[in-house]
């Protein structure tokens, strides 16, 4: 996958707390796969809908998108194997974000 | 009287996602705006009620108490029943929409937002907190003096007596009646009575102190919550008014006219038994009347249930 760059990556009023944004996705994917491997559903759901409503604001419409595909089939009681799937599509798009280190 | 409306405007954001807060912190300081947050709504309302929040984005999916939750409590509360609340969800069927509408929220926005449209509705929610501050102010000012009127008098004396009992400070209450102004009125007409009233107005205004809340109590009738004021201070100010009202002169075709008014006194220091807004203005009013009876243009006290004749302290000031 292409790498992905936040739309307000330029933006002086943005770029610091974009960048923090980014550096809390390995904590995220984390508390995502320990909420599934729990079966704790519920908060996986809250994780993905935190990420569809941050996504966006951020710069990243593909989070939100791949975020909301995944909070739908949590609420949809999708089969694990989907929602697994989901899930590893949003963690492609989160891996592939890079953001400059430099002001 | 502070009559400025606070600057810079502050909003609270009441959402669980910390990366919310500091988005939209982000995007609404170029606006000059202040941004709070709180990650649940039970946080949040406490600090609306105890912060002077302008304007609050709730989010509708909180952990504990819902977002609809949190705007029926907001708008339950009376301190913070005034403050726009602008629900801000990832939720963006008509339904929660209309729901959100429903109960007082006076907009509505769908996360991810676009700043543009962010900045421009919490401009609009901000507009109508400033035009309500301003009717509400409106509301509770007398016409005729601007003093504050009767129904603020009664909100104020509340909250100051709650303020009063939890420092242990004395507040005092004073109330004045103009003499004989039916008499002012039916010899020189009531547009001058009116002119009596207003100035009047200006002399307790005048000698006020910055703390005191100055009434038009009603018809020609006024009241002073004289705040952190025992009963010696307020006595002194009393006489000081007493003096300025007699010495003021109004001029009517070529006539000059004075006039005079009673004065009664209390302070919760000296009440018996419980104290509540309707002891402290009963035991004023008994003073008042007192001053009434005993000739006018005089002051009394309700000291300890003792209505009692202050002579001292006016004796010594007509003295000098």
């Amino acid at each position: 996958m292409d790498p992905i760059r936040s739309a307000f990556e330029d933006d002086p009023d943005m770029i610091d707390i974009v960048r923090e944004f980014v550096h809390a996705f390995s904590d995220r994917m984390t508390a995502l796969e320990d909420s599934l491997a729990k079966g704790d559903l519920p908060r996986v759901r809250t994780l993905a809908h935190q990420l569809k409503g941050a996504g966006g604001g951020y710069g990243f419409p593909q989070i939100t998108e791949a975020a909301a595909s995944l909070e739908m089939v949590v609420e949809e009681d999708a089969e694990l194997l989907v929602i697994k799937e989901k899930m590893s599509q949003l963690f492609e798009i989160l891996r592939a974000v890079v953001v400059s280190e430099d002001d | 009287m502070n009559t400025e409306l606070p600057n810079p405007n502050r909003v609270l954001v009441i959402d669980d996602e910390q990366s919310i807060h500091k988005l939209i912190a982000a995007r609404l300081r170029p606006e000059g705006i202040v941004v709070t947050g709180e990650l649940d709504g039970v946080r949040g309302i406490a600090r609306a009620i105890t912060e002077s929040i302008d304007l609050i984005l709730l989010d509708v999916g909180l952990p504990n108490l819902d977002g609809f939750q949190v705007c029926r409590k907001l708008k339950e509360h009376p301190s913070t029943r005034n403050i726009p609340i602008i629900f801000l969800t990832s939720d963006s069927t008509m339904e929660a929409k209309i729901r959100g509408l429903d109960m007082g929220a006076v907009d509505y926005v769908t996360k991810p937002f676009e700043q543009a449209e962010l900045r421009a509705r919490v401009r609009a929610g901000l507009r109508t907190k400033r035009l309500q501050d301003i009717l509400e102010r409106q509301s509770f000012l007398d016409g005729l003096t601007g003093l504050w009127n009767r129904p603020y008098l009664d909100q104020r004396l509340e909250s100051e007596l709650n303020v009063a009992h939890r420092y242990g400070r004395p507040l005092g209450l004073m109330m004045t009646d103009i003499d004989h102004f039916k008499v002012v009125n039916d010899t020189h007409g009531h547009l001058f009575g009116d002119i009596v009233l207003q100035g009047v107005a200006e002399e307790l205004r005048g000698y006020a102190r910055r703390s005191d809340i100055v009434a038009r109590y009603g018809g020609e009738e006024f009241a002073v919550l004289l705040t952190d004021t025992p009963l010696s201070a307020g006595t002194f100010v009393a006489e000081r008014l007493r003096a300025s009202v007699e010495n003021r002169r109004f001029e009517v075709h070529d006539q000059v006219v004075t006039v005079t008014a009673s004065f009664g006194l209390a302070c919760t220091e000296n009440i018996v038994g419980n104290v509540t807004p309707e002891a402290l203005i009963d035991a004023a009013d008994r003073a008042l009347f007192a001053s009434k009876d005993a000739g006018r243009n005089c002051i009394h006290i309700c000291e300890g249930g003792q209505i009692v004749r202050v002579t001292g302290s006016a004796g010594l000031i007509e003295a000098q």
